[in-house]
């Protein structure tokens, strides 16, 4: 007998109506869904079980009684390991207990609260396996990379998929130098994002091809399913940054060389006032002309906080609104969000205007029509300077440095006849004139969008259609004032960037129960990617006159380049999905893909991927009060990668003629005409098991990948003719292990504790560059003569550089000069990789108030230190002053009729093999130290206290009676202290760009530490 | 789909088709910049003979250099010159234009002379060969140099006056008759590496010069036949030129003012700038390799930058001179090699250098060659025609560099503050980046030519 049974869905946790509940009968395989109001209507027998699931909330289990007629369902919020949903490749929702691989994501609430301005920073110390290196101060890139370096050349970051349309990360450095431009990610606004899942494998992406074979990151933007009726948001987020540190520089010597400095015009007519380093006389007060003095003999005393006091408070605010409904029909979700940011930097400033439109309409029963839109205008006026680039870098100027220099004397940058006022002249300019004039501006238009139709044909049966694009253009004004030091008539740049990509597909999805026992989901599908580049820089490198900047305004004729650039995929796709009683799953997918990167003969490629699942649990039906859970789960897979378009032919390249004579020359890169795609195959094998209720959780990962057939354009030596070979070759090994460990120690009605533990460890190991073995090494970066490199034999990202000569006993060999003989082959000084990574969150919630803490290691692994190097031989750092003078325990010995107390004596032998007593100056021995890289590479280890977080959310009473629907507030620390670490002066987690030559710091920006502020009012 | 998705991957960006006139434009503007540009003139060779020193940031001027510090050579010099300067030969011989191939042929040794005079054992037989060579082999500087001499000689037999033209020749391609220069270009150059090899190879030599006799086209016998790139305004003016507009870091050497000063030699003045600041001496060297502080104490305004003749835009990179080619002639009779009057060719050689610097006066000419200190001293032709090449050398920093090396004159003190341990370079170290990505090769000469140091004597360098 069937019975009209009419129902309302609640949520147990305010008694919201639940919209898009699944009411599933699962005697006669009957399926409704809730609407917007969460009333549902089904027919139904006596004795029948109805299944009620929504994401996000405990599945409940109802028999159908006799006198049922309407019912009233309350479901409890929170998620099990039986009903945990996570959205995988293609954006299709899946139950995590059928998967055969590792997933794991954030929630919208840890990605908005804690904001950053680089949407990457927020993933830090969150997700095993997962490595973040920001870069330096406040606004630049941040690179990521997922179980370790796969590729030996290629970009090692995962795929970025925003709502099913893969979107760019790329970060376009281009000519402006030394400026480090956020990664391209850094564009989507935190507040609009629902979930971001981190599929870590290869095994996890197979069905994204290529790009997925470094993991995928997907990120699903926030809905209006659910809202009732019309429902306001308003988001404000105002927060701060200063700087974690600065490196530790010594207070007694001022600027100069050998003890001696007197000011002139700063560029070598007063005795040593060209000299761009602290080894001057001591900052005892003694008089000495000064750059701010007039030639008046005033105190050379110390100004310890000279180089804090050039930097200043950044403030970044937030603020967003936005607004949701649903309907029948419909929903829809539009947000606009406003950010704009000062930097630590003076006159360093950066905005962003976002708008997001996500709606859904039912067209008829059976034809849905959805599409996201999303707009971003970033516009920066000045994007401050970073490495050591002498136009336009702070720390450069700051490491080259007199101690004595005030300053904030600096700050009118003009003297009073117009010209460049500053403490050197014959190499730098004003710290301020770089902020404040040579600025480099960004303006870029961003669009990401699609449009999707879904129709369901029978019940099971659906077609899909998604069309959707990610594009943007980037404008750079470069500026190079007028009177610059090195740069006399100043420059002006205008770059332009148009990038873009358009996926379109077509899929068949079907969705069956067969019967009691099997269930299967298939799915096949098609799509065209199509990507352009286009890059168009003019440069007017010496400007006529001052002040203005245009591209007419030029002594030089202009320098012009431009580059373009397509790229075509074809692929077929298509996956299933078996499942056995809910208990064992088996999942294959297989693509093939046409790039048009590759060769005629090769340009088609196939790849599979396998795996499984199975919940011992419920399979062996143990059902325990200690183990609440069991899964094993397994899986192989392959993925096949191409390369970068015009990559097989050998080019010649024009210059700028000399006269009238064009200029060509062979591209210095030769290339290959029978390039193969590259493979990377991947095992992984892991296990999920709960204790006591799944208070405790373990989730543990091993995974071996192998990839093979790299597409490397190798550095080779300059003799064959070319600096680089484009090769099919090399194999990298990567094997890790990954355990993430939950823990509800404490849950009682009002309070709960949890601690999330993160651990990982990657070791990567180069098998081989080249089929014959000839090659032995790649170069990743350097830096001077540090080398980083991938050298066979060796992990990934292995730091060479030179060393000092040591005699068997490992004594220093000490040349006649007194100091140390430089061995001058380089040698092996270390990985940038950490051993691993490793994070511990607690999290505490009584009532509405949530406080949590995190804390994160990166250990071991090392870096090479540009700042240590270049402030030991400029004497600024602390580290310097033992030696320096009597009361530093200086030597006493004589130069001609002089009396020296600065000595000191490198501690080794002669070449005779007797004890080395050469006393040499202080000033010599430091700067010796600096002839070789040895002693500035460091362990980079560090543990970070990285994220406080303190969050009240208003019981739901208390915000309805001031009329909201729901209010919290929230303060959060970034970046806030370094617990721990080896590198003196810097912070171990820096780098210059989001590229592979890591373990290079060069005078970056010091990082900053934020805190921030968060209110979110719901109308 | 296939041929869609392969016409999608046509390069709109650059051609695949070289022009031979385009490439050597290209190639002899690269080599020249090099040649005279930072690295291995302004930061080593022109410091290490002491024509020029430093007055700020004096690291290189006492010795102390990387293994990075002299990869421009090596890297241009291989893969902008010799790569492109191969397309060439290919296109000649394609074309049937010998005279690109002999021309190419011309740079190419001189471009291998130079790898060859500073850094030793050097790849040339496998080099620039990529298809076959990855990790090319070092040939031992003896067979460099004779192999490079075949090539001359080779190239010298392809140019034909009468042959087709050729373009984008920025050395002669203004003279109707640059055929026979780039003869006469390469017949010098032969020149100077016979008397490279003169000390090992005598034989050798005195074969080569006779072929040049027998083949009769000669040397370059004017200053109108000098050898050089003259450079054109911004963005293409002389490097010298380019640097000096945003640095000041050079001052003009002691070493070779005080011995224009003691010759009165009419050429300081063109070799040096008066001092900003009025001195008495009006032209005021710096000593070579002082510490950074005792340099710029001299006084930026009160010590002379080099003159302006090498600071203008146009300055010319002077690849091989007449004066050079007398005073070559004049060491060949000296050693036998050749027949004719020595200290004639000497007279010939200093005065030549003279007119190439504007200086035609007869009678200052003659009281300048009339000097006993400049007069050619037969019994000691190494150091008269070592110390007046060695002046007239000033600027071509390479050149001079492998000059003194063999001719041991003008004896010079080493840097003041020196790291050599009162050495002087005789060599530049390979570039680290052979270490890491030719290193077998790299290790085999160093085992045959003795430690990757600037103070380990090349095969050539006797004494």
């Amino acid at each position: 007998q069937s019975l009209a049974i009419s129902g309302v869905v609640t949520a147990k946790s305010d008694g919201s109506p639940l919209a898009g509940v699944t009411i599933n009968d699962v005697t006669n395989s009957s399926t409704v869904i809730a609407n917007a109001e969460g009333k549902f209507t089904i027919n139904a027998h006596i004795g029948d079980l109805l299944k009620v699931t929504y994401i996000g909330f405990e599945t409940q289990e109802i028999t159908i009684k006799e006198n049922t007629t309407s019912l009233q369902i309350i479901l409890q919020d929170g998620q099990n390991s039986l009903n945990e949903v996570v959205v995988t490749a293609l954006n299709i929702s899946k139950e995590k207990k059928t998967l055969g691989y590792s997933v794991q994501g954030l929630k919208a609430k840890d990605i908005a609260e804690a904001k950053e301005t680089n949407l990457v920073n927020a993933l830090t110390g969150k997700i095993a396996g997962v490595n973040v290196t920001s870069s330096q101060g406040d606004m630049g890139s941040s690179r990521i990379v997922i179980r370790g370096e796969t590729s030996i050349a290629g970009d090692n970051q995962p795929l970025f998929v925003v709502d099913g349309i893969p979107v760019d990360n790329s970060q376009l450095l281009g000519n402006a130098g030394s400026r480090d431009f956020a990664n391209a990610i850094a564009d989507i606004n935190a507040e609009d994002i629902e979930s971001l899942t981190v599929l870590k494998g290869p095994n996890a992406a197979a069905l994204y091809g290529s790009r997925a074979a470094h993991g995928v990151i997907l990120i699903k933007t926030k809905t209006g399913k659910g809202a009732k009726g019309f429902g306001v948001t308003i988001n404000s987020n105002t927060s701060f940054s200063n700087l974690l540190g600065l490196p530790k520089y010594q207070n007694e010597f001022g600027q100069g060389s050998d003890g001696k400095f007197s000011y002139v015009d700063g560029k070598g007519g007063g005795v040593n006032d060209g000299v761009d380093e602290s080894w001057g006389p001591p900052l005892d007060g003694r008089l000495i002309p000064q750059f701010n003095s007039n030639g008046v003999a005033v105190p050379f005393i110390a100004h310890p906080d000279n180089v804090r006091s050039f930097f200043k408070t950044g403030v970044a605010v937030n603020n967003g609104v936005s607004l949701a409904g649903s309907g029948d029909k419909y929903d829809f979700r539009l947000g606009y969000n406003n950010l704009h940011q000062t930097g630590v930097i003076p006159n360093s400033e950066q905005g962003k205007n976002s708008f997001i439109l996500n709606a859904t309409y039912k067209l008829t029963p059976k034809l849905t029509l959805s599409t996201v839109a999303n707009y971003i205008k970033d516009d920066a006026s000045h994007i401050p300077g970073s490495g050591g680039k002498r136009s336009t870098s702070t720390m450069l100027e700051f490491t080259w440095f007199g101690r004595q220099v005030d300053v904030t004397q600096l700050k009118n940058y003009l003297d009073a006849n117009g010209n460049t006022f500053n403490w050197n002249n014959s190499y730098y300019s004003n710290p301020y004139w770089l902020a404040y004039q040579n600025t480099v501006g960004q303006t870029k238009n961003r669009f990401i969008g699609n449009i999707e139709l879904n129709y369901k044909i029978i019940d099971g049966l659906s077609a899909n259609f998604r069309t959707g694009t990610d594009y943007y253009n980037d404008r750079r004004k470069i500026r190079i004032a007028y009177g610059t030091n090195g740069t006399p008539f100043g420059s002006y740049e205008e770059d332009g960037y148009d990038v873009s990509e358009t996926n379109t597909e077509g899929r068949l999805q079907y969705t069956k129960k067969l019967n009691s026992d099997f269930s299967v989901d298939a799915l096949l599908g098609g799509n065209i990617r199509v990507n352009s580049y286009e890059e168009n820089d003019q440069k007017a490198p010496k400007l006529a006159v001052s002040g203005l900047y245009t591209l007419s305004n030029s002594r030089d004729p202009l320098i012009s380049s431009n580059v373009y650039s397509k790229y075509k995929v074809y692929s077929y796709f298509a996956s299933g999905q078996v499942g056995f009683r809910d208990y064992a799953f088996l999942n294959v997918t297989a693509r093939n893909d046409w790039s048009s990167t590759l060769p005629k003969a090769n340009l088609s490629y196939f790849y599979p991927s396998v795996n499984g699942s199975l919940i011992l649990s419920q399979a062996l039906d143990i059902k325990s009060d200690v183990l609440s859970y069991l899964k094993i789960r397994g899986g192989w897979s392959k993925v096949g990668n191409d390369t970068q378009p015009y990559k097989l032919l050998n080019t010649y390249d024009f210059t700028a003629p000399f006269g009238t004579n064009p200029q060509q020359s062979a591209n210095s890169t030769d290339l290959n005409p029978n390039l193969k795609p590259e493979t990377t195959t991947s095992a992984e094998a892991g296990l999920e098991i709960n204790f006591f209720d799944d208070r405790i959780r373990l989730d543990a990962s091993v995974y071996n990948t192998n990839s093979i057939n790299q597409i490397l354009s190798v550095n080779v030596s300059q003799t064959t003719g070319y600096t680089q070979k484009l090769i099919n070759g090399g194999t990298i090994n990567n094997k890790g292990l990954e355990i993430v460990l939950g823990l509800t120690p404490v849950k009682l009605k009002d309070f709960k504790w949890d601690i999330n533990v993160n651990y990982s460890r990657n070791h990567s190991k180069v098998v081989s560059l080249d089929p014959e073995g000839r090659l032995q090494s790649y170069l990743l970066g350097s830096d001077g003569t540090v080398q980083v490199l991938a050298a066979v034999g060796k992990p990934y990202g292995s730091i060479y550089g030179t060393t000092f000569e040591r005699n068997a006993n490992g004594q220093l060999i000490i040349s006649a000069d007194g100091t140390p003989a430089v061995n001058p082959t380089n040698q092996y000084l270390g990985k940038y990789t950490p051993d691993w990574l490793g994070s511990i969150s607690n999290s505490f919630t009584y009532k509405g108030i949530n406080l949590s803490v995190l804390i994160d290691a990166h250990v071991r692994g090392s870096i090479y230190s540009g700042t240590n190097a270049t402030g030991t031989y400029t004497g600024i750092l602390a580290s310097t002053l033992p030696g320096r003078g009597a009361a530093n325990g200086g030597l006493t010995y004589t130069t001609g009729t002089t009396v020296n107390h600065d000595g000191m004596i490198f501690d080794g032998v002669n070449a005779d093999g007797s004890k080395n007593t050469t006393v040499i100056s202080a000033q010599s021995y430091y700067k010796a130290l600096t002839n070789a890289d040895a002693p500035f590479v460091y362990n980079a280890t560090y543990i970070k206290l990285r994220e406080i977080k303190l969050g009240y959310t208003i019981p739901q009473q208390w915000a309805k009676a001031i009329g909201f629907q729901a209010a919290s507030i929230a303060a959060v620390g970034r970046n806030l202290l370094i617990i721990h670490k080896n590198a003196p002066n810097i912070d171990p987690e820096t780098a210059f760009n989001t590229g592979n030559g890591q373990g290079l710091e060069d005078l970056t920006l010091p990082t900053v530490r934020n805190i921030g502020f968060n209110i979110n009012l719901k109308f | 789909c296939k041929k869609e998705l392969v016409d999608i991957n046509k390069n709109p960006n650059a051609t695949q088709n070289p022009q031979p006139d385009y490439l050597l434009t290209a190639a002899i503007k690269n080599t020249a910049d090099t040649y005279w540009g930072t690295a291995n003139n302004m930061d080593a060779s022109l410091l290490f003979v002491q024509y020029w020193a430093k007055i700020q940031y004096t690291d290189p001027d006492r010795y102390i250099y990387s293994n990075t510090s002299f990869q421009d050579l090596w890297g241009i010099g291989y893969s902008k010159s010799i790569v492109n300067l191969n397309k060439i030969i290919s296109l000649a011989d394609a074309q049937a234009n010998p005279n690109y191939k002999g021309v190419a042929l011309v740079l190419r040794s001189w471009v291998f002379t130079l790898l060859t005079d500073q850094y030793g054992d050097i790849p040339y037989k496998q080099a620039t060969n990529i298809e076959q060579y990855l990790t090319p082999a070092y040939d031992k500087q003896r067979d460099v140099y004779f192999a490079l001499l075949d090539d001359l000689k080779a190239a010298e037999a392809d140019l034909d006056p009468k042959g087709k033209a050729i373009a984008g020749d920025l050395i002669y391609g203004a003279s109707a008759n640059n055929i026979t220069q780039w003869k006469k270009f390469a017949n010098s150059l032969r020149l100077r590496i016979a008397l490279r090899i003169s000390d090992r190879e005598p034989d050798k030599a005195r074969q080569v010069l006779a072929d040049v006799q027998t083949e009769g086209s000669g040397y370059i016998n004017s200053n109108a036949d000098i050898a050089e790139l003259v450079y054109l305004d911004s963005p293409n003016q002389n490097p010298i030129s380019n640097l000096f507009d945003t640095r000041d870091d050079y001052r003009i050497s002691k070493t070779i003012v005080d011995k224009l000063v003691e010759l009165k030699d009419p050429r300081l003045p063109i070799y040096a700038s008066p001092t900003k600041d009025a001195t008495p001496q009006t032209y005021v060297g710096i000593p070579n390799g002082l510490l950074v502080g005792d340099a710029s104490n001299l006084g930026f305004t009160k010590t002379s930058k080099p003159g302006v003749y090498f600071l203008a835009p146009h300055a010319p990179a002077v690849i091989i001179s007449y004066a050079e080619v007398l005073f070559d002639q004049a060491e060949a009779v000296a050693r036998g090699l050749i027949t004719g009057n020595a200290a004639d060719l000497y007279n010939q050689a200093v005065t030549a250098s003279l007119n190439q610097y504007g200086i035609t006066e007869s009678t200052t000419v003659n009281t300048y060659l009339a000097q006993a200190s400049v007069k050619y001293d037969a019994s000691n032709y190494k150091k008269s025609i070592g110390n007046q090449k060695w002046i007239a050398l000033f600027g071509q920093g390479l050149e001079a560099f492998a000059e003194w090396r063999r001719l041991d004159y003008p004896q010079l003190t080493p840097a003041v503050a020196g790291t050599l341990n009162g050495k002087i370079p005789v060599r530049f170290i390979y570039p680290g980046t052979e270490q890491s990505l030719n290193g077998a090769s790299y290790k085999a000469a160093i085992t045959d030519q003795g430690p990757d140091l600037l103070t380990t004597k090349l095969w050539f360098d006797v004494n």
